[in-house]
């Protein structure tokens, strides 16, 4: 009793593409799929991040708890992530989650020596496992914040004689758990607009007329070119409906000067990552955890047979 | 103190049937489908792939209460089918469509790093 598909082709088009950015193009499908990939990059893509910290020594100005939550901020490469266990449903370690299936430990001593103020940053924590480790961003824009110096995240400062040692234990989690373990900075997508001009009602206005139209916009959506003083759409995409320059139009007496409608199958996603799984892997784990979201859905066999028999029984009620 | 674990929110419990379904009781070809630990991301692409079906004349999902962690999926179709198979239906479709569109992206992924 298979019944006729009604399965969508979607599109997709790359625009830009770096390892912590992509924007791309996603179309024939509709805000329901667009909403549930932004959703699942954000809260149920996983990462490895850390989760226990024991401290054995700590004479820095920061507490205990408030060093283990730093550490846990911190984003650690998680390519790993997908293949390995949560320590919850691990059976190697009966659920104490301290085995090399669900966990990677880390350690960090430091202790300042010397007059000088002590930083002490990602690149001082030791990983067991090489394929996790704090994310390194210095490779890349050389404007980047820490690439000044190119020395991690600032964990805690000490000062002489202060004296930081632990151990702590990264284990896989999602964004619906605790944000840490959100391997999203943003995620975020928008309705391709659509533009039309209405000529003839365009060409009824004077130059001032229309120079003062196009400055309403508060993005930069429309241009006049200088020579034929005709208006033009430069940036459909900056237009962010806010409506300015419809109300602008209908306050200028020329309502329908411009018609911009939201197309409903077409989005524009920018996705930013922290660096813990590259962009665009982000968007193929994905895909990847709403397929499996689905299969779990899938009615079980005793479901279907518990439906069967009273499927009968229901039939003997109704009289058939 | 007695707050519940953090996990609670996506791990079905022990005993506990991840998906339960009842026939409504006075329409036939109407029913309930209670998934557990789901939420939007399930519940609204599911609704939306089944207002594709011709045969489906409802279909809504909703999420009773934000800390009750389940979502109710309600079907009601024509005689030419029934709530099971349109849900199955969608499901399959879905899963259809994400394969397009994953393949589609590792070739435009392929392509653009070609081009780079």
């Amino acid at each position: 009793m298979e019944g006729a598909s009604y399965a969508r082709m979607p599109r997709v088009k790359i625009r830009e593409l770096k390892d912590d950015y992509m924007k791309f193009e996603l179309r024939d499908t509709d805000a329901s799929v667009a909403n549930a990939l932004r959703r699942v990059m954000i809260s149920e893509v996983p990462t490895i991040a850390i989760d226990l910290v024991e401290i054995e020594v700590n004479s820095s100005v920061l507490n205990d708890e408030f060093i283990a939550h730093r550490l846990g901020l911190i984003p650690l490469t998680s390519e790993r992530a997908m293949a390995m266990r949560f320590s919850r449903d691990c059976d190697a370690c009966d659920g104490d989650g301290q085995c090399e299936y669900c966990s990677v430990e880390f350690h960090l001593r430091v202790k300042c020596m010397t007059d000088q103020t002590l930083d002490v940053t990602s690149k001082d924590l030791y990983s067991s496992d090489h394929t996790v480790v704090p994310v390194d961003f210095s490779g890349g824009d050389p404007s980047s914040v820490e690439s000044a110096d190119g020395r991690g995240i600032i964990i805690v400062k000490l000062r002489r004689g202060q004296e930081l040692r632990l151990r702590a234990i990264a284990r896989k989690g999602i964004g619906k758990d605790h944000a840490k373990w959100s391997p999203a900075a943003t995620v975020t997508f928008m309705y391709e607009p659509e533009i039309h001009i209405n000529e003839d009602l365009m060409e009824s206005l004077s130059l001032e007329e229309k120079k003062e139209w196009i400055d309403s916009s508060p993005t930069r959506v429309f241009d006049i070119d200088p020579v034929t003083q005709q208006v033009s759409v430069v940036d459909a995409e900056a237009y962010s409906y806010d409506d300015e320059v419809i109300k602008k139009a209908e306050a200028m007496g020329k309502p329908g000067l411009v018609e911009i409608t939201a197309k409903q199958d077409s989005f524009i996603f920018t996705v930013e990552s922290t660096g813990a799984v590259k962009a665009s892997q982000l968007l193929l784990n994905a895909i990847e955890i709403v397929k499996q979201k689905l299969d779990a859905v899938r009615l079980s066999e005793d479901t279907v047979e518990a439906d069967d028999q009273f499927g009968e029984l229901g039939a003997h009620m109704r009289g058939g | 103190m007695n707050a519940p674990d953090r996990y609670e929110r996506f791990v079905v419990p022990e005993g506990t049937k991840k998906v339960s379904y009842e026939r409504d009781t006075k329409i036939i070809n109407a029913a309930s489908f209670t998934i557990e630990r789901e939420d939007h991301t399930i519940g609204n692409i599911l609704r939306m792939q089944l207002h594709k079906d011709p045969n489906v004349l409802f279909a809504g999902y909703k999420l009773p209460h934000p800390l009750q962690y389940k979502i109710i999926i309600r079907i009601h179709t024509t005689s030419q089918s029934s709530p099971m198979q349109a849900y199955n239906q969608s499901i399959n479709d879905l899963d259809k469509e994400l394969d397009t569109l994953k393949s589609g992206f590792e070739a435009e992924l392929l392509k653009f790093s070609k081009d780079y």
